[in-house]
Parts: structure tokens; sequence; C-alpha cells
């Protein structure tokens, strides 16, 4: 428990006062300044200076010297002494009389007019003189056998009688502040105001059991016995502002020296906190007789000697504390202590403790309250990292601030070797770095904690190692890249390398982790990230360097390279030649390069497709030589045929020169042939020469296709001829009869493509009518059909012609009148004949005038329907 | 003696509870509300303190007056020797009647209810033990068994209500102007912290204005709670500004 607040220093040694003269005691002491004066119970006055001499060690001794002593005469006990240094006087009491001596040469000055004040058991001296005269003490006076409290004030040769005031009980101890008296009365303590007589009861208390203390701590307060050994505080309105403190029966005596009370019983000084109320330390004291404080200074005496209780300074008892591990006290002290210490004195201690604190808790593996400390204290974060071996960057210009914050070489010295601890304050370390990373906390040494972390992160295999290096970060490279090589970090190195803006580097790192040159499993998916990553890289030359190594990999993935390529502003555009050109060795991916241009991007360029149509082709042939796989023929023609199909871009003449003599094409070379609107050749070869005729039907429908009805018409006219033209020489026997079918069949499905007129006059006659039933009935429908649609369009306009001529008669029911005289609006010369054209708004013109004008018109159409002959 | 007043201001300060020693005179805490402090007073109960009551609730703005509610005893005594300390307390001075160690008798309060809903503050590694400790109440007992084993629930809130009557009679203060009983009769437990927060946040709540009040008209600002049984306690709290 114990804090050595207070050290007790000699001061008046035995020798000095008394000699051997056993029944001599200290009575009273009273010190200002230097001046030492002890009054003892054989009426005597000893005057002592008392030199304070601090060792070089910083130890505290004092020196008294005896200037003086005075016998008074009394042959009794001076029982008190107060000096009154401005008046050059003490105040003493002796044998109930209350008299002034000189404090130089002691001498008795006659308190000149007013009789001796006798009868005194006690008086005291206001230290908070209402008076603001400095050459008057105000002083309060207790007397036997009367129940008043007397107040005086003292010049340097007078004692005045200024106030009296009674009390409800004989007082026996008083205290003094403004206006305020203090008294233990009998049987209680209470608070007397002399100026107004108001008087506050404080609390019972029995004064023939104990002496009563009231002592006067500071403005308006005062610390007083109460009953069951404890130290009461009470203000001036009788109010207690402090926690009680816990002293023994029977204390004899009491100060304050902040933060603490000290206090005197028969054996033994107590020392408590009065921040806490905690007992902090005590001293043995034999003989204890006097406890009293002057001037900040605490004195004691025993009945032969006397000393001084000298107070540690307040960081080395905060030292202590910590030295301790008391950390909670130590704070409480260094906070008690904020309105003793000028603030920015303050401001750097209360850090360093903080700190200090922080430091014992982690050592404590108490990683909250360290972290709170540690975040109070604004501790450098290196100060904490500097623990933990290699971790700062060899370039850290950091050094541990002196003196120490803590006791500990390292963390290994710390943990004592229990690896399960310094694994748990790794742990902390990390946590504390990763919160700490994005505040201001770390300005100024950035590096050296992102470093930081990025060791442990590695060290730990810790997810977010990777977080760190995809985000903003100040890693140091030349530290970070051996430790991340130690652990096998390959791709984080990578990313390292990177956020360097040594994108080769990376690259080469990741790509050796690829072909296995090196183990890091991080991402099973390193291949792909890669080829991501040259996606995007902006680097076209790097893209260039690794293209090949990617393509060689895997062509269908390595291809993303240019397929994929995140098409931006910043980013060089890849030239797509180049590309082609680069990709010649790597046929698959030029063949997905080109798709991707193609079909994917729809460039419409000839020189792509046509590239694209001959690779197709130049699978399909392969494939053709070594027959294994049907399927992947069909699905290789497949592709081919659709190209051909659907693209007009490629040359036709060029493909078609390539296929000419592949009679395993056919089909292929049909629709080239349907490209260059060849259709009776590629008819010819669907008919005869493949004799697919589902083919064929659906090689007019895909020529047919977007064309007006009369090249559709055609078209499949076209085929029926086919159909129905002389049977060529059938080279695989098949006969006639097959081809009619199908042409009923062609009839009978697409009847809507013929000129049903044109069929009739070339079918053969003998077919039967009931084979082509549906063609047939489709085609009388259809022309029924279009002829009821024509009436009734005629039907139509006539209707809305008479409705517009019937509008428009009567519009203008007056006849249009034409004479020879008038002239024509457009041409200007006169009428010759009867017929007219009337112009819209009924302005007659010449016929053939009207005809021209009718003919120049955007809006012929209009203007012929409105007009009209009359 | 023991109603559990250190133990309640234990509870509300640092949220947790554990072993108190006999209090010592009287012991102070400081807690900040809003930008107020308040200071509160934990009085002592032995017979040798009685005296010192009265200067802890010396223009005391509330007080708390605390038993036990498995002790008829404590009731009694919180009226006979404690409740002329309050004498030195303010005029205005608000009272409130605790019920302290419900969770002997109460299942409901065995539950740590309040300092849950005020997770903010505390120490999440306290947090967890309080709460495994109150999701295993004493240990073998299903709720039914457990009834046989509780101590006898000796005072009923009403009889806690009845005492508040009396002491505003004591006082001279009339029902109809004064706060509710039902409103001024707590019970809680400072074990599991059952309606700790609710007790010293309502009468903050309720006290805070009457001492702004009192500021302005310039008189010294004393708030104050005292609380006791058995040996009586009272705690005192006096607002001071920040
Ligand atoms: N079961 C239970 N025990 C309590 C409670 N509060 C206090 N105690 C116990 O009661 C005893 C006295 O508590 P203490 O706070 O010192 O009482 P005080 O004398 O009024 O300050 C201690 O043993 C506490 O553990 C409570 O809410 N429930
Ligand atoms: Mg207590």
């Amino acid at each position: 428990m114990s804090v050595k607040a207070f050290e007790l220093v000699p001061a008046v040694e035995r020798d000095l006062l008394m000699g051997d003269k056993a029944r001599i005691n200290i009575e009273c002491i009273e010190c200002c300044g230097k001046q030492l004066y002890v009054g003892t119970n054989d009426c005597f006055i000893h005057h002592f200076l008392l030199d304070e001499v601090t060792s070089s060690k910083g130890k505290l001794t004092y020196f008294a010297q005896k200037l003086l002593h005075k016998y008074l005469g009394l042959k009794k006990p001076v029982s008190e002494l107060r000096a009154a240094s401005a008046l050059q006087r003490l105040i003493m009491l002796c044998d109930g009389i209350l008299f002034l001596v000189d404090m130089v040469s002691l001498e008795t000055v006659p308190s000149g007019g007013g009789a001796k004040i006798r009868g005194v058991t006690a008086f005291c001296v206001n230290e908070n003189p209402v008076d603001g005269d400095p050459f008057c003490v105000e002083m309060a006076v207790l007397s036997s056998k009367r129940r008043t409290v007397q107040i005086y004030t003292v010049n340097k040769d007078r004692v005045q009688l200024v106030k009296e005031v009674n009390t409800p009980e004989q007082p026996c101890a008083v205290s003094l502040d403004g206006y305020f008296l203090c008294l233990a009365l009998s049987t209680q303590y209470m608070i007397l105001n002399y100026n107004t007589g108001a008087s506050q009861d404080l609390f019972p208390y029995n004064s023939e059991e104990r002496t009563p203390i009231v002592k006067r701590i500071s403005r308006e307060e005062f610390l007083l016995a109460a009953p069951g050994g404890l130290g009461m505080f009470a203000n001036s309105e009788g109010v207690s502002q402090r926690a009680p403190v816990n002293w023994s029966e029977s204390v004899i005596g009491a100060a304050v020296c902040f933060p603490y009370v000290v206090a005197l019983d028969e054996n033994f000084i107590t020392i408590h906190s009065m921040l806490d109320q905690q007992l902090k330390q005590t001293l043995s004291f034999r003989d204890g007789h006097i406890l009293q404080d002057f001037e900040g200074k605490v004195i004691l005496a025993s009945t032969k000697a006397v000393y001084v209780l000298v107070p540690l300074p307040l960081e080395r008892q905060i030292q202590d504390l910590l030295a301790s591990h008391r950390v909670e006290e130590a704070l409480i002290l260094t906070e008690g202590a904020q309105r003793n210490i000028p603030k920015d004195r303050f401001q750097i201690l209360y850090k360093r403790i903080l700190q200090q604190a922080g430091f014992i808790q982690f050592s404590q593996l108490q990683f909250h309250e360290a972290k709170d400390h540690f975040r109070k204290g604004h501790l450098d974060v290196r100060e904490l990292i500097s623990l933990y071996p290699l971790l700062l960057p060899a370039s850290s210009s950091f050094t541990r601030c002196h003196p120490p914050l803590h006791e500990f070489a390292d963390l290994n010295h710390l943990a004592q070797g229990d690896p399960e601890k310094v694994l748990r304050c790794k742990k902390f370390l990390i946590s504390y770095l990763g919160e700490v990373r994005s505040t201001e906390v770390v300005n100024g040494c950035r590096e050296d904690v992102d470093t930081a972390l990025l060791k442990l992160y590695a060290e730990q295999d810790h997810a977010s190692l990777l977080d760190l290096l995809a985000s903003d970060n100040a890693c140091v490279l030349a530290d970070s890249v051996p430790w991340l090589e130690k652990y096998h970090k390959y791709f984080a190195l990578g990313l390292l390398y990177h956020c360097n803006g040594q994108d080769s580097a990376a690259l080469q790192m990741w790509t050796r982790v690829v072909d296995g040159d090196l183990q890091d499993h991080t991402r099973s998916d390193l291949y792909e990230y890669i080829v991501d990553f040259l996606c995007s890289a902006s680097n076209l030359d790097l893209v260039w360097k690794f293209a090949d190594w990617a393509l060689h990999k895997d062509p269908t993935i390595g291809v993303h390279i240019f397929t994929k390529r995140i098409a931006s502003k910043v980013q060089a555009e890849l030239n797509p030649d180049d590309v082609i050109n680069y990709l010649g060795k790597h046929s698959q991916a030029l063949l997905l390069y080109l798709e991707h241009l193609v079909l994917e991007r729809r460039i419409k360029k000839e020189k792509f497709h046509t590239h694209l149509a001959v690779l197709y082709l130049e699978r399909v042939l392969l494939l053709l030589k070594s027959p294994t796989d049907e399927e992947q023929l069909t699905n290789a023609r497949e592709r081919l045929q659709a190209m051909l199909r659907e693209s007009s871009l490629y040359r036709v003449q060029f493909l078609l020169g390539k296929i000419e003599n592949c009679e395993q094409l056919l089909l292929e070379r049909a629709t080239l042939h349907g490209k260059l609107e060849e259709h009776d050749k590629a008819l010819h070869i669907l008919v005869h020469k493949l004799r697919d005729f589902p083919s064929a039907e659906a090689y007019c429908l895909w020529a047919a296709s977007s064309r007006d009805a009369a090249s559709r018409q055609q078209i499949f006219h076209l085929l029926l001829q086919v159909y129905l033209g002389k049977p060529q020489m059938a080279p695989d026997g098949c006969n006639g009869g097959e081809m009619e079918m199908a042409a009923v069949d062609l009839l009978n499905r697409h009847g809507e493509a013929f000129d049903a007129v044109r069929v009739l006059k070339i079918l053969p006659d003998g077919w039967s009518l009931q084979l082509l039933k549906p063609f047939v009935g489709r085609a009388i429908r259809a022309s029924m059909h279009a002829c009821r649609t024509s009436q009734i369009a005629v039907g139509l306009a006539r209707s809305e012609n008479l409705q517009l001529l019937h509008d428009r008669l009567k519009e203008r029911k007056k006849p249009i009148v034409i004479s020879e005289k008038k002239g024509c609006h457009l041409c200007h010369n006169t009428f010759s004949e009867p017929d007219v054209v009337c112009l819209p708004g009924g302005v007659p013109v010449h016929t053939h005038c009207g005809a021209q004008r009718i003919r120049d018109s955007p809006t012929k159409r209009q203007l012929t329907n409105s007009s009209n002959h009359t | 003696m023991n109603v559990g007043k250190t133990s309640l201001l234990h509870r509300y300060m640092d949220r947790t509870f554990k072993d108190t020693i006999s209090t010592v005179g009287g012991a102070f805490f400081l807690k900040q509300w809003g930008p107020y402090h308040i200071s509160i007073w934990d009085t002592a109960g032995r017979e040798q303190f009685h005296g010192l009551g009265s200067m802890y609730c010396r223009g005391a703005a509330a007080v708390i007056l605390t038993y036990d509610v498995t002790s008829w005893q404590s009731l009694a005594e919180l009226e006979e020797r404690f409740l002329s300390l309050t004498d030195t307390a303010h005029h205005d001075c608000i009272y409130a009647i605790v019920g302290n160690k419900a969770d002997l008798t109460d299942t409901n309060a065995q539950l740590a209810q309040d300092s849950d809903g005020h997770s903010g503050d505390s120490d999440s590694l306290e947090r967890t033990d309080e709460q495994v400790l109150s999701a295993c109440p004493t240990p073998p007992a299903s709720p039914v068994s457990l009834s046989g084993l509780m101590p006898h629930k000796q005072v009923t809130h009403e009889d806690a209500v009845a005492l508040y009557g009396r002491i505003l009679r004591y006082k001279g203060l009339e029902e109809t102007s004064s706060l509710p009983a039902e409103k001024m009769c707590f019970e809680t437990s400072a074990k599991t912290g059952y309606n700790v927060d609710t007790l010293f946040e309502t009468l903050f709540d309720l006290v805070l204005p009457s001492i702004l009040r009192k500021r302005n008209e310039n008189q010294g600002c004393t708030v104050n709670l005292e609380d006791s049984r058995g040996g009586g306690g009272s705690k005192r709290s006096r607002s001071g500004c920040c």
C-alpha cells in the first residue's frame, strides 16, 4: 500500500534544547522563515536559525543554530507561541496569560494601554484576516469559565478587543478564517460567524474523551477530528465537500499538505490522500507531541526534539507509484496535482505519466486500459513499435525517449520468453496500429507505422495484409521486401511493388508464383489476376512483355488481355492490327481476338471479317483432313456457315476460290454464291449436288429475307424451276419423282412467295389438283383476298373523292367565271377555251399551266386530289 | 446496516458489483451529468458515524433512503433512526425510497436490465461477466425450486409507499404538491443492476431544474441524496457547475 510521500528529517536534536535534563519537555513550537521558536515546560523560549542543506545526492538535512533562549519567569510551561512576523512579535500563552515578546530579543513588550489578557485557555491567529492592514494581526481567544470567544487585533505594541461572541457551551478549541470561527465546544463542533452571530452546528463530539482538532486547511475549510477516528472536512457553510479520512482514535495533531492529510498520534504519523481517502504512508514516531504546518512546512515535535516532515517531490512520488505498478493511484495523484503545477508543465508531466501507465498495463497485458492511456497520453506509437524487434524500418529516425517510458528492452524481455504472451502483444499491436494509422497520431511517422504493420501482418499471416497494400500506404519498400519474402508473401510483395510503381517487378514476382518457382497460396486464381492486371495496365510495353507468357499459359484466358481491356481515356489504346500481328503465332488466341472484334465489337472492317472467315475455313479444312471428331467438325462448320451467312463484309470471291474444288463444303459454296447473288448456281448445288431440299428451301428463305416482294418471288420461282426442270444427269441415281415431291412441298409450304398464275402455267399437266390443294387453296384465297381488298380500297377512295368534291363545292357555291379578258394566274395569258383548272382558293389557271405546276410541286398528290376541272 | 448503499453506488458509477468493505465515515462520488457534476455521498451506517449523517445531508437536493427488501427491520430503522438526519437537507429536497437486493426476492430483478440498456460506456469484459451472471441465477435452481430458496420478501412496495407518505408528513409537505409515491419508490438490485440506472437518472432529471433555478438565484447549489438503512446511510449530492 505504501507510497513514500514524506521523509522525516531531524531539525533540532535533544542536546541543543535540554541536554540531559530529563524533566524538561517541549510544549510548543513556531516557525516562520528560518526562525524556529520552541517553548518548554520550564518557561523557556528557545530561538534557532534553521538552515536547509541539500546534499549533492538531493538529500535534505537541517542545521539548527541556537541564537538565544530566554526564561519568561512564570515557572509555568509555555503553552502556545504564534509569530506575528510583520510586527516582529511573538504572541505567547503561558499560565493563562497572553502577552507579546520581541521576535529577536525575546524581551516582553508591554501591551500598551490594555491590561494583560488573563484566563486564556487557547487562542488562534486569523490566517485570512478581514482587516487588510498587514501590520495588524487578528486573533480569537478562548477563556476558561466563560462561554465566549473574544476577537482581538494585535498591533506592534497594542492588543485590542474588537468583538466578543457568546457560545452555547464552553469552547475548548478554535480556528479562525475571515469572520468564521470554527469551534470545538464540549459536546459538538460548530461554525460561528462572529460578525453576524449566525451559527451552524456541525456534528456531535465529546471533547472530554478525545482532544478535539479544529484545523484550518484552506480558505473557509476546516479539518476536524470526528468520532470513530475520522478526519472530517467542513466548510464555513457547514458542508462537507470531501470524503473523510480514517485516522486512529487518538490523533493529536493534523495538517494538510496537498494532496495529503498528515496526522499524528502517540506512535505514528499517518498520511492519507485526500484524493482517494486511502492511507498512503505510515511513519513510526515515538512520543509524538506536536504536529503543525507553518507556511506549508510540516514540523513535528516529540517531547525532546524537533523534526521536519519533508514531502518528496511529486514526480518522484508518482514514479515510485508507477515503479510498484500502482497505475490508478499514480494517475489520481497526477490529476490531483494539476492545480499545483503550471499548466504547460502539468501537460508534459501528465502525458508522460499516462504513457508510462500505458506501458505498465501493456506489460500486464491489460491492453484495453493500455490503449486508453496511450491515446490520452498522445504516445508516439513508435515507442510501442520499437519494443517489437525489427519492426521499425531501418530508415526510421526514431529513438526512444529519454528517460525511458518503461523498463523493457524489447518484447521478449517483457514477455520473459512466453510465446503466448508475445503473440498476444503482437495481436494487440496489430489492432492498435490498425486503428491509429488513419488518424493524426501517425503524422510524421506513417512510413514507420505502415511498415511495422505490414511486417506484423505478414508474420501473423493476417488477412489485412492485402487490404493494407491495396489501399494508400506508406510501407518502406527496402524494408518490406525481405520481410515479405521471408514469409513467402509473394503476392503481397507484388502488390507492394505495384504501390511503388514497379509493375514490372510485380508481374515478374507473380508469374514466378504461377510458374511454381515460388510458393505462395494467397490466391489460387493468381493467373487470372495477372490477366486482369494486364487488362488494366496503362503501360503497353508491360502488356506486350507479359502477354506472351499469359497466352502460353492459357490462350483462351490470356487473350482477355486484349479482349477485356478496359477502355478508358487515360489508357493508351491498343491498335487491333498490332494485336493481330502479335497474335500471329497464337492461332487460338488470334481466332478469339478476331471473334471479339467481329462478333462482339462488331467492327466493320473487311480485313477482320475475311480473316476470321478464312480462319474458320482453315479449321474446317483441317478437320476434314483428319476426320476424327464428328462433333468438332459439325461445330466448326456451323460457325463457318454462320459467319458466311451473317457477315457481308468478307471477300466472297477470295473464299470461294479457296473452296471451289472442295466437294465436302458444298453448303458453304452455295452460301457464297448466294452472297454473290448467283442463286441459280447456289440452288443448283443444293438441289442437284447435295439433293438437300430442306437446305434449298432454307436458302431461299435466307436469300429472300429483307428483299422486296419481286426479288423474293424471283428466288422461289428459281427453285421451283430447278425442281421442275429437266432431270439432269442424276449422279447418285435419284429420280425425278423426288424432285416433283419437293416442288409440291415447296408450293404447299411457301405458296405466298409465288405468283400462282405463273406457277400454274409451268406445272406439268398431269398433276392432280388434290396434290396441290393447299397451294391452290391458299392461292385462290389470296387472290380473292387481294381482289376484294383492292375493291374495298377503290370504293373507299371513291367515296373519299366524292366527299371532298362535295365539300369543295359547298365551300364556294359561286361559279368560277372565266373570260377572254381574264388572264391565267400562272402564265398570264388569256383564256381561249372553257377548260380551266382551279388552284386552291378557286383561282383559275390553264389546264397545262396547272399540270406543269403539279409536276414541279413536291406536294403533287395533294394538289391533284384537291383540284378539279370545272 | 448493509442494505447495499455502497454497492448501489459502485454499480452505478463503476458498473460492477464487487465486495464492499464497511463504509468508514462516508464516501464521496462525482458524477458527470451532461455539463454538470453531481456529487453523491455514501454514508456510513455504523453507530459511531451516526452524527455525521446530517453533515452530508446539509443542503442536499435529493436523498435516497435505502432499505433491504428482505429485512423489515431495515425499513423500520430508516424511519426511526435516519429520517431525522435529513433535517439539514434543503427545504426543496426530494426523497426516494429504495428497496435494494430485489434480486433475492424477485426473479425479474435477476436480469441485469438497467445496465444493459446503457451499455455504451462500460467495459465490455465486465459486461459479459455480468450477463453470464444474470443468465444463470443462483446455481442449481430452476425458477420453481428457486422460489423455495429465496429469502422471504419482508417489505412490500406498499410498505415503502406508506413510509413515503409518512416522510412527507414528517417534512410537513403536502402530498398533493409533492412527487407521487409511485414515482419515488424503487426496488433495485446492486447485484444485477436492476433499476439502478433508472433510479439515479430519474432523480437527476428531477433535481437538476431546481438546482439550476437556485443557482440563478445565487444560492449555494446543493443537491442532496441521502439514503439509509440499519446503520442509516445517506448520500448527498451537490451539483456544482462544471
Ligand atoms: N443479493 C444482493 N446482495 C447485495 C446487494 N447489494 C449489496 N449486497 C450485499 O450486501 C452487503 C452490504 O453491502 P454494502 O454495499 O456494503 O452495504 P452498505 O453498508 O449499505 O454500504 C454486501 O455483502 C453486498 O454484497 C444486492 O442488490 N443484492
Ligand atoms: Mg457502505
